[in-house]
């Protein structure tokens, strides 16, 4: 979750025009969720790891359709070279296999370092590119890799005099 | 690493402890262990003396590694989904659909609504009634590991299987060397365990040899267990096979799957701050994109590939009260539907909490039958989908074991429940399996409520998913722990939106086996329904029964209604006493379980039901070759209803 509007008072004590610190501070925890945007698995090709490219109509406003589509493509291509069934997956079977699956003690198998890789692409794309534009990506090996979640943030407004409406709102949610 | 043993379901509640679970895996590795002890201590050591000591070595050697991949097996986590959260199942659950479509390499594969796990179950998974968990490419549940054999341990399952199969071999072999050089010292204890070990080792050869040959054929034609046994191949269309060679290095050597339930949800490091960056945006582009989102939703409701876009598009909303005679036929109708409902993403909101049980009790008069048939979709090992033929490309069978590796004989209700459904769009000879069909009735009644009346039309899946569902997926939800009672949705009356079957003649006119196009299976979806009331009614030319009552808390599906085999079941609902049970897998084709209240009929023999009920399939590449509007019946249903041909001879009716 964003950080959530604080507390009415918090924003009523904060005037709406100064160009503060304390208005900055305002802006920061002005973001709410509004919505969340689920890209679903591209099963064409079968059970391998792959999301659709399709760009969700939700986004339309919020992010350019090439920056989304390069995200996903990324995704998919580190899910393909996870999968992969070359070389190294040949020999960390054969391995595991000798030393009776003890090797798994001591090594990283290959989908779990694609997967940090995943990871820290996600969290660069998120700093670089998503969050700027009020969007998240979550891993989605968080969620069984059945679904990319974006989250999609709304800018609430700063304003003091909008806290009364902001606050309602909030604590509706 | 191995994971450990899971008791409960993943993040779900914990089952109770029951220990009958840990028998047959208790009674495996006594045997294993005690009889490869026994060996090696009395008969190897002679053995080893006399021929050589690589004897002893070689023995340790493979019985190390049959234990490893034991254990592997037990412990191992087989690709277990966490529970989705709630904010992942936006949609109302009034609306959206039992089953979502998605096309694989070609093939139309239908993804169902799990409602213990809240997400629409990936190809080739299944929810296993023991664990209750969904298990990715879900194989069977094996009792004797007492573990799911999934996506993640499947290759140690195999393995073990080889090597065991491997190691009873030398055992017997070995055993039977000390013997024939022992014949006359038969009286020593050391050649009298030998003999015991040589017995248990023969004992234990045939079943283990045979599940082996059957998983090694499996491998090789890139089926799960799940699959095989419901028969969804059939018609030999496998949309997962890669071919033998790559089937058999996918499972042996593509690197570890990871694992899901270790990876929580972790709160994001990023924050967001506005102001917020903005893709330009031009009048034209936005004009279009308003224009846009009314047109797509009509229009993708027509396209079979939108059926992969999924959630995120929210689907209209039918309102509850729009009954199925007044519903609204034509695509237009439909179209204008779609566009009343919020169209465009942007108006969704996020709803973080996500209040079922009010949504879900929206009173339909049949609410509570319903959600007695629902308690049945939440039973993991629901077979409702199994027998039918549409329903083999659903990939959440209910859990089964290995075929050889049940424990019990539990495991029928799931094969038969399923494959009764089928017979009700057999076009053929779907009167004589009354009792699975019975069984397969009342299992499938519930699981197709929640699709049932999405009514998959001839516009795609897109609007099933959205438009024409009706509660179901809120009533599955509700009723996890429902009490199982078919009675009320066998009756007729009771069974909205069914009329009779009054299938046409098309002989062999399959309902497709495993895959077939969204436009058939919502019909078969909504025939298996009526199937459950008219397992004995062959004749494919009754007339049409207006539902006397239709459930409010069902959206009438928009266009065709599948209709079903009509007359009102000629008994009590078949005893699924098992179906909420766990089981462990039974195989489709393994009519263990016979409901004694079952309509009548005989259970068929193992698998010759199966290919009665799977005919070679037509597979449907497009829903729009299957909007054919043929009048296949004489009889002309009061009220104008259009009858829509589908895949396989299989009719369907669109009400007027």
């Amino acid at each position: 979750m964003s950080s959530a509007p604080r507390t009415a008072t918090e924003r009523t004590k904060l005037p709406y025009c100064h160009e503060s610190f304390h208005n900055l501070q305002e802006l920061r925890h002005s973001a709410s969720l509004a919505n969340k945007v689920f890209i679903q698995r591209d099963y064409t090709d079968g059970t391998v790891c792959k999301f659709q490219t399709k760009f969700p109509s939700e986004l339309d406003s919020r992010i350019e359709r090439t920056l989304f589509e390069d995200t996903v493509k990324m995704l998919n291509n580190y899910y393909a070279e996870a999968e992969k069934i070359g070389g190294q997956s040949y020999i960390e079977g054969c391995l595991a296999c000798l030393t009776v699956y003890l090797v798994f003690l001591c090594i990283e198998t290959r989908y779990d370092k694609v997967l940090k890789k995943i990871s820290r692409y996600i969290q660069e794309q998120n700093e670089k590119v998503y969050a700027p534009r009020g969007l998240l990506i979550t891993d989605p090996i968080e969620r069984g890799m059945r679904v990319i979640e974006i989250s999609v943030y709304e800018d609430r407004g700063s304003s003091g005099s909008s806290s009364g409406s902001s606050t309602t709102s909030s604590s509706g949610r | 690493t191995p994971s450990s043993l899971s008791v409960g379901g993943a993040l779900g509640d914990p089952s109770p402890f029951r220990p009958s679970r840990y028998v047959p895996v208790s009674a495996a590795t006594a045997f294993l262990v005690g009889a490869t002890t026994l060996f090696l201590c009395f008969t190897c050591p002679w053995l080893s003396e006399q021929f050589s000591s690589s004897i002893l070595l070689y023995n340790v050697v493979i019985f190390l590694f049959t234990l490893a991949n034991f254990c592997m097996a037990t412990f191992m986590d087989p690709g277990i989904f966490s529970r989705a959260e709630e904010d992942e199942d936006k949609e109302d659950d009034f609306r959206a659909p039992l089953y979502k479509t998605v096309e694989v390499r070609g093939i139309q594969v239908r993804m169902k609504w799990c409602s213990t796990c809240r997400f629409y179950r990936p190809p080739r998974c299944s929810h296993c009634s023991v664990c209750d968990n969904c298990v990715e490419e879900f194989d069977h549940h094996c009792p004797w590991v007492n573990n799911c054999i999934g996506r993640r341990n499947y290759r140690y399952f195999f393995l073990f299987l080889l090597s065991l199969t491997i190691h009873i071999m030398n055992v017997f072999g070995f055993s039977l060397l000390y013997i024939i050089h022992h014949t006359k010292q038969l009286d020593q204890v050391r050649s009298a365990v030998t003999m015991a070990v040589m017995c248990v080792a023969g004992l234990f050869f045939v079943p283990v040899a045979g599940l082996t040959g059957f998983h090694v054929v499996l491998v090789a034609r890139g089926r799960t267990t799940n699959e095989q046994v419901t028969g969804k191949f059939r018609g030999g269309v496998n949309p997962f096979t890669q071919g033998c060679l790559k089937n058999i290095a996918h499972m042996l050597c593509s690197s570890q799957a990871p694992r899901y339930l270790g990876h929580l949800r972790k709160p994001h490091s990023v924050q967001v701050q506005p102001p917020f960056l903005r893709p330009p945006l031009s009048e034209a582009q936005l004009a279009a994109k308003v224009l846009d989102n009314g047109i797509q939703q009509s229009k993708s409701s027509l396209e079979i590939m939108e059926s992969q876009s999924t959630d995120a598009d929210p689907p209209p909303p039918p309102k509850p009260e729009h009954r199925y005679p007044g519903l609204p036929h034509t695509q237009n109708e439909e179209c204008s539907l779609l566009t009343e409902a919020p169209p465009t993403p942007s108006l969704y909101k996020y709803r973080p909490a996500y209040s079922s049980p009010g949504k879900k009790h929206t009173a339909s008069t049949h609410s509570s039958k319903m959600s007695r048939g629902n308690s049945m979709t939440e039973s993991p090992s629901v077979p409702v989908t199994t027998g039918q033929p549409s329903y083999r490309s659903d990939p959440s069978l209910s859990s089964r074991g290995g075929a050889g590796c049940r424990g019990g004989g539990e495991g029928g209700r799931a094969g038969s429940g399923g494959l009764g459904g089928a017979s009700a769009f057999g076009g053929r000879s779907y009167p004589s399996f009354t009792d699975t069909l019975l069984q397969s009735a009342a299992a499938s009644c519930s699981s197709s409520l929640r699709s049932a009346h999405t009514a998959h039309n001839a516009l795609g899946p897109l609007i099933s998913e959205g438009t024409t569902s009706t509660s179901y997926k809120s009533l599955a939800n509700q009723t996890r722990n429902g009490s199982l009672s078919y009675e009320s949705l066998l009756t007729p009356s009771e069974s909205p939106e069914f009329e009779s079957a009054a299938h046409d003649t098309a002989p062999g006119a399959p309902p497709i086996l495993g895959y077939t196009s969204p436009f058939l299976s919502a019909q078969q979806r909504e025939g298996s329904l009526q199937a459950c009331p008219a397992p004995l009614r062959p004749s494919p030319n009754r007339a049409f029964l207006r539902p006397t009552s239709s459930p409010p808390s069902r959206a009438p599906p928009l266009s065709p209604r599948a209709r079903s085999l009509g007359s009102p079941p000629p008994g009590p609902a078949p005893g699924h006493t098992s179906l909420g049970k766990s089981l462990s897998y039974g195989g489709g084709a393994e009519l263990q379980h016979r409901p004694s209240s079952s309509g009548g009929g005989t259970p068929m023999p193992k698998f010759t039901y199966i290919s009665l009920f799977f005919p070679p399939p037509t597979i449907s590449s497009t829903v729009k070759q299957n909007v054919a509007n043929h009048n296949t019946h004489s009889h002309k249903p009061a009220g104008g209803v259009k009858k829509v041909t589908g895949v396989g001879g299989t009719t369907y009716e669109i009400s007027v």
